[in-house]
């Protein structure tokens, strides 16, 4: 299968301007042209199957937006290469952006003063809908997000919760191939959060839009995404499954067993015993150390066990640990 | 098309629901307009006793119309004053519109179309139906010169535009960007015939502006409602119109081409 985005060595440098403080170096700043360079994008190269739904993760800062960005067509790359549904999307921004949705979660792409129902409207004819299809997405997407209730609220008047869902639902009308999501989730409450990742999944299984989406919630990943890659300082640092991603950098895990007595010796060589409460007792283990079909067996030897749980370690745990120790530098 | 059609009419309704600032704006513009009418027979009374009646071909009469017209193009053009792109460009805004496939161009010419026709009925009409009980104002005589001042405000409504976008682009080079639209807004204004008649100058100072597009945005419209032009005269004021359209307009795709290269959206 052909990739549907393919990037290979793709960089965007930005010029910050320097100004020293004050009066002095205001009139300075306006004959010297010292400026420093920001690395946001530092040489990353990826690619994307149709159908995929990708998860991108990095701490603030660390490239996600530019990278989603140049992806959109709206920055022009300073070197490497993009290829995203046949185009270079910067080259040939319009034709590119007919065929694919954006939704960029701390700013609207809906006409502030507008209502709902008008500016989707308007999106048939931006993207020349036939009026029966969109008529069909339309309804389908209106039970979907459950947008009845303020189709015809300007957009300046809705809540968060509900500019997404009707960002969300204008970033699909149009069918698009891909649709590329920063923080779709931000700043929502559980409830809401919830109804979006179901309208992400539905519309990655159902229409096979293929779907790139930024995140600090790590229950999106874990509940959407199959592939995560992680960014930091302008660089790929992780590009594979989330269960790997869990091998390779989760903390340990957890066996919590109950046993039918309370004995007294329940240690077991290269384990740590966690927790002890009466016969429940919880066993820590790293997967270099043994797997957990190894640790039951050996205590199913000598003990006799009523009831058993393995635990994982946390995602949050693991992601926060590898933006903080670095791990994977 | 249908896009573009539709942009204009929300548009156009967008700018119909503020009242109170169409109230504000015509006072304003009808108190200068005053003004400006008075300074105009001040200047007409001064001359010696015996001067022919007209100026360079206007008579008092056509001067305090001129007055009138400009007051009333002042809104329908948006000449003087007018960011929104450039606001667009530095909030970060213009993303949200470069994401949709239509030219960023034709989107804001619609917008602005919408605008400028509401301004034109409201703001417009209104001022000269006042100017008209006021004083005795002049009309454009015969269908041709009502058609051609009809083509002549759309062309300099379409020249002001192209200009004011360019202008606005300068967005993408600088954060002052400001205060380099204000200063081609103030030439604008003293270039344009907007406070004098073009014919009031000196031939030099009428031949220098002539090799700007300003003359297009609101002298052309003055003369040809004073009917100061005729014939091929007229109509090849009306062609320079276009060409300087076509000429912004061009500078205005080449100015975005290389902009976008520039462009930084900030946060997120």
């Amino acid at each position: 299968m052909t990739p549907i985005i393919r990037v290979t060595n793709l960089r965007k440098y930005f010029r910050v301007s320097l100004r020293a403080k004050g009066l002095v170096g205001t009139v300075r700043g306006l004959f010297t042209g010292d400026y420093r360079l920001v690395r946001a994008v530092d040489g990353i190269s990826f690619e994307v199957q149709p159908g995929e739904l990708v998860g991108y993760l990095g701490p603030n800062g660390a490239g996600k937006s530019t990278t989603l960005k140049m992806l959109t067509g709206l920055l022009v790359p300073t070197s490497g290469e993009l290829h995203v549904n046949g185009r270079v999307p910067w080259r040939e921004r319009k034709a590119y952006v007919a065929h694919i949705g954006a939704v960029f979660g701390n700013r609207s792409t809906l006409w502030w003063d507008l209502p709902v129902v008008d500016s989707l409207e308007l999106l048939q004819y931006i993207y020349r809908v036939p009026p029966a299809a969109f008529r069909r997405n339309l309804d389908e997407f209106r039970e979907l997000l459950e947008l009845d209730a303020f189709l015809d609220t300007p957009v300046r008047s809705l809540s968060l919760g509900q500019r997404m869902r009707a960002d969300l639902c204008a970033a699909l009308l149009h069918n698009p191939d891909l649709v590329f999501l920063d923080e779709p989730t931000i700043g929502l409450d559980v409830v809401a959060k919830e109804r979006i990742r179901q309208f992400i999944l539905h519309v990655n299984r159902e229409h096979g839009t293929t779907v790139l989406l930024t995140t600090h919630d790590l229950s999106d990943v874990e509940k959407l995404c199959e592939r995560v890659m992680i960014i930091d300082h302008g660089q790929l640092l992780y590009d594979g499954t989330l269960s790997g991603l869990r091998e390779r950098f989760g903390g340990k895990r957890e066996l919590v067993v109950d046993f039918a007595e309370d004995y007294a010796d329940v240690s077991v060589d290269g384990v740590e015993v966690a927790g002890r409460e009466g016969p429940r007792v919880v066993y820590r283990f790293g997967r270099e150390d043994m797997s957990a079909s190894q640790l039951i067996s050996a205590l199913s030897e000598r003990f006799r066990i009523e009831d058993l749980s393995v635990r994982e370690p946390d995602i949050e745990d693991t992601v926060r640990r590898i933006y903080e120790e670095r791990l994977l530098e | 098309m249908r896009l573009y059609l539709e942009l204009i009419r929300l548009s156009f309704q967008r700018t119909l629901t503020y009242r109170a600032a169409t109230l504000a704006g015509l006072v304003t513009n009808l108190f200068f307009g005053l003004l400006r009418a008075a300074v105009m027979v001040a200047l007409y009374n001064a001359r010696p006793a015996g001067s022919s009646p007209d100026v360079a071909g206007i008579s008092l009469q056509g001067a305090i119309t001129f007055t009138g017209i400009s007051q009333a193009v002042i809104a329908f053009l948006s000449l003087f004053s007018w960011f929104e792109v450039m606001n667009e460009i530095r909030s970060g805004d213009i993303g949200a519109e470069l994401l949709r496939p239509f030219s960023f161009f034709g989107f804001w010419m619609a917008r602005d179309a919408g605008r400028a026709l509401s301004s034109l009925l409201l703001r417009g009409f209104t001022m000269v139906a006042a100017y008209a009980l006021l004083f005795r104002i002049t009309y454009p005589t015969g269908a041709v010169q009502w058609a051609a001042l009809g083509i002549a405000l759309a062309l300099a409504w379409a020249v002001g535009f192209a200009w004011r976008f360019l202008v606005n682009l300068s967005a993408f080079w600088s954060t002052e960007a400001r205060g380099i639209a204000r200063f081609a807004f103030a030439l604008a204004l003293f270039l344009s015939g907007f406070v004098m008649p073009l014919r009031f100058f000196p031939a030099w100072f009428v031949a220098l502006c002539n090799l700007t597009p300003f003359p297009a945005m609101v002298n052309t419209v003055i003369e040809v409602y004073l009917g100061v032009l005729q014939g091929p005269a007229l109509a090849q004021a009306l062609l320079v119109q276009a060409m300087w359209f076509v000429i912004l307009a061009g500078l205005a795709h080449l100015a975005m081409r290389a902009g976008m290269r520039r462009l930084v959206i900030q946060g997120g």
